[in-house]
Order: structure tokens, then sequence, then C-alpha cells
């Protein structure tokens, strides 16, 4: 008696789950929140295509969490054999450049397929979300959640998941009018069962000096805080800001990088030097636009996978404090 | 040789079982560079104190504290020959000198001055670098796989 009364809540639990699961799949923003997770906690390895106008490029990925943190491996298959280890939310860069192999320390970056922020709720603010349907990718089968943006400060974007597993199978960057700007997709995706650490290296190439990238030396960097940024687009906010060195120039050039949660503008100020000629007005290259001007003795520039109104606003949120 | 010498860098084999290395390492110099290299890739890698960014202000802080030699030698001897010799020729050399001087740096500034009035559109230039810089550092931005190279490299 009390075997089958057990039985009987052991299947009402089951059945409430699976109602739970059935219902999860009619809210995309519970996709997303699956894909943003999926991509950092699961162990996967996939080559995925990049592709921009005329430009694409596959990229092969290892990624593994085996409850210790995240480990990720990103190699370039084609062009230069670039190469990206991360542990966590710090970086190694390798580069080969002219004859050697650059190395570059970064922090914390979105990369695919962990596009998605964990917390939502800065996406939620600026984008509208909807399931439009199932596409398959990869050999497996996914969702497709349409994120709308709520003003025209920003692009939409079509993200895939998997309907299995939840990890972003593929992201497509669409402008104002629905053309695609550029497009990430997995061509192959195999989950990992495993937890030993032999693939966690580069690739060296012995014949080539290895050099860490040039630091800004101490002193060079010019005291930022004689600016304020007034009226930034709505939905973006400052997420970081570095000082780096720029070729043929002597002082480091201040770089802040705003963020919705998605898309993702950097902002550079540096004083003007005399006898260089300025940069002024505005320009597109495939998924990027530009934007210059002049403010205060200071040479303003804005880049970003974002629309014209967004880089020309934010450039021109600079004031200099008098 | 190269898995050990990197098993020996990540401790996985200890240095009494590498002895035989070290003889190698000596005797070879590919052997030796490659040391180097996994060395450096493993600090790159744990974030070793030996790349923090104190670094190269410790080595300018040590250029430093060497003796500076502050009086170009051959500066006062050439002041004492113009004070010695005063001569109408001289000053009218000196002057003639003067013009020329003031009349070069105004050659070379005027054309630097005409760009500074004129600035470029950003179109006819595009500032690879900072593309190269937002796409290097931006987060989620799927363009960060065409970038080229990242832009803190100096001509060589």
């Amino acid at each position: 008696m009390i075997r089958r009364w057990f039985l009987a809540c052991l299947m009402a639990s089951h059945f409430s789950l699976a109602f739970a699961d059935g219902e999860a799949q009619q809210d995309p923003w519970m996709l997303l929140d699956k894909a943003a997770h999926a991509a950092r906690d699961l162990s996967y390895k996939g080559i995925f295509m990049y592709q921009s106008g005329t430009n694409s490029r596959s990229i092969e990925i290892t990624h593994m969490n085996a409850g210790q943190g995240e480990y990720s491996r990103i190699v370039m298959l084609d062009g230069l054999p670039q190469e990206l280890l991360s542990q966590g939310s710090d970086i190694v860069i390798f580069s080969p450049r002219h004859e050697k192999i650059v190395i570059e320390k970064r922090r914390g970056k979105n990369l695919f397929p962990a596009l998605l922020p964990v917390n939502l709720e800065q996406v939620k603010a600026s984008y509208k979300a909807k399931i439009t349907g199932q596409e398959r990718v990869a050999g497996r089968e996914g969702f497709i959640v349409l994120l709308e943006p709520r003003d025209d400060y920003r692009y939409g974007y079509r993200l895939l998941t998997d309907k299995e597993y939840g990890l972003l199978l593929k992201a497509t960057t669409l402008s104002q009018q629905s053309e695609v700007i550029e497009q990430i997709a997995f061509n192959q995706l195999n989950l990992l069962n495993m937890s030993d650490m032999e693939w966690f290296k580069p690739q060296v190439d012995p014949g080539k000096p290895y050099v860490m990238e040039e630091e800004v030396p101490d002193g060079l960097a010019e005291n930022s805080q004689g600016w304020n940024l007034e009226q930034l687009p709505p939905g973006y906010k400052q997420i970081d800001h570095i000082k780096r060195m720029v070729p043929g120039k002597k002082t480091a050039v201040n770089q802040l990088i705003f963020s919705d949660g998605l898309s993702s503008v950097s902002l550079f100020i540096e004083p003007l030097v005399k006898g260089a000629r300025p940069k002024v007005g505005q320009t597109t290259v495939g998924p990027t636009n530009f934007y210059a001007n002049v403010n205060n003795g200071h040479q303003i520039v804005v880049v970003g996978e974002v629309p014209q109104a967004t880089v020309a606003q934010i450039a021109n949120s600079v004031h200099f404090k008098q | 040789m190269k898995d050990q010498i990197s098993a020996l860098i990540d401790d996985e084999i200890s240095l009494h079982e590498a002895e035989y290395l070290y003889t190698a390492l000596k005797a070879e110099g590919e052997s030796r560079e490659c040391w180097m290299t996994y060395h450096l890739i493993g600090d790159a890698m744990r974030g070793s104190p030996t790349f923090k960014k104190d670094l190269r202000h410790r080595i300018m802080q040590q250029i430093d504290a060497e003796p500076v030699v502050l009086a170009p030698k051959n500066a006062r001897p050439a002041v004492e020959q113009a004070a010695t010799k005063p001569s109408a020729l001289w000053s009218v050399a000196a002057s003639m000198a003067a013009v020329m001087f003031v009349g070069m740096i105004v050659l070379q500034q005027q054309p630097q001055q005409a760009e500074d009035i004129l600035p470029m559109e950003i179109a006819q230039n595009l500032p690879a670098e900072y593309l190269q810089a937002h796409q290097s550092v931006v987060p989620s931005s799927a363009a960060y796989y065409i970038q080229s190279a990242a832009y803190t490299e100096r001509a060589k």
C-alpha cells in the first residue's frame, strides 16, 4: 500500500516536471537563460563558421566544465593559426605575427556560443523575445528565438538554441531592414564526457620566438577623468575602461567599452598630437560602424557592431570638464 | 623531447626524473629555446608575477638609478671660444644663421599647421588599429574571429 502511494507520488512529480518542461519551451527567455548556462556548464567540442559579407572563417572550440570551472581552447582553422585558451575569465591569446608569436592576456569575453550573459535583465530591457520556429543545424534540432530591438540603437538577433541541451547553435545579427549583418553557426558539435586536461595547451611552434605583448608603461597613460559622459544611448552601460598603446603613438589611448548585454561599442579618447591630422566623419565597414570627431583638443573615435545612430550618440555624449 | 620539457614545467615529472633533460638542454640549442618558450607560455597561463605590470617600471627605476652625465662636454669650450673672439663678422654670421634657422622652422611647420586645420574624413583612411582594439577586447563581438592581428604590435 505504502509502496503504491510512493509510486503514485513519484509519477505525479514526474508528470509535473514534464509539464513544467513543456511550459518552459513556450517562454523564449527561459530558452535564452538555458542557452547562457549551457554554454558555460557543459563540456563540448565543435567547429563553427563565422560569416560577415565575404569574410568567413572556421573555428574549432573545445570547452570543458567538469565542476572545476570553465576551460576552453579556440583555434582558428583558416588563415593564421591563432589560438585562444581560457580559464574562467582569464584568456591567453597566441597570435602569429611576422616571424614571432605574440602572447596577449585578456579578461572576460562572452564568446560564441556563450554569447548571452548569464544575467539577462539588461538584455530584457532593450530587446523583445519570441519563439518563431524550429531549425536543424549541425545535425541538431533547435528552437529559433528572435530578439527584436525595442529602439533603433541596436540590431536584432536570431538565435537557435538546442532542443535537448539548450546550447546556442547559431546566432544571426540582423539590421533594421532585416538584412544579415553577421552570422555564426556550428557545423559540427559533440558533447563530451571527459575530465583529462591533455587538450588544454597551445600547439607550440618551436621555430618561432614567443613574446608577451607590449604593456602600457607607467606614467604614460593620460589621466582620464577629464570628461563626463552625458546622454548615452538607452540601454548602454560602461562595462570597462582600459588604456592601451597604439602603433605610432607615444601616449596611451583610453578605450571605454559599452554594452547593452548583447551589442558592444568601443569609445576611444586621446589627446590630439600637434602635427597629426585629426579624423572626422562616419563610415561603415562590414558589420562595423565608425564615428570620429574632435572635441576639446581630443580625438574621439567610436567603433561598434551597432547602428550608425548609436556610435554617433556615444561620441557626442563626451563632455570635457572646463 | 618537447612533451617531456612541457611535463617538467607543469610539474608532471620530477626534476630527479628529468635530470637527463638538463644535460640534453645544455647540448642542444633548439631544446633550450623550447624550454624558454614553454616557460613563457606557462607563465602567461599561470599569471606569473614575472610579467606583472610593474616589470617595466622596475627596469626603468634601475636605469634611473644609474649615474647620468648632465653637462654635454663640447658645449662649454664652444661658448668660451665665441666669447673670447668678439668680431663684427661673427655676429653677422650668427644673425644669418639665426634667420635661416627660424626660416627652416617656419617652413617645416607650415604643412603641419595646414593639416591641423583640415581634418581628414575617417572613410578615407580607416583607423584599422581602432577596429582591432575594439574587436580584441569587446565581449560578445563575433567579429573577434576575423581580426587579423592584435593592434599593440609596433612596426618592425
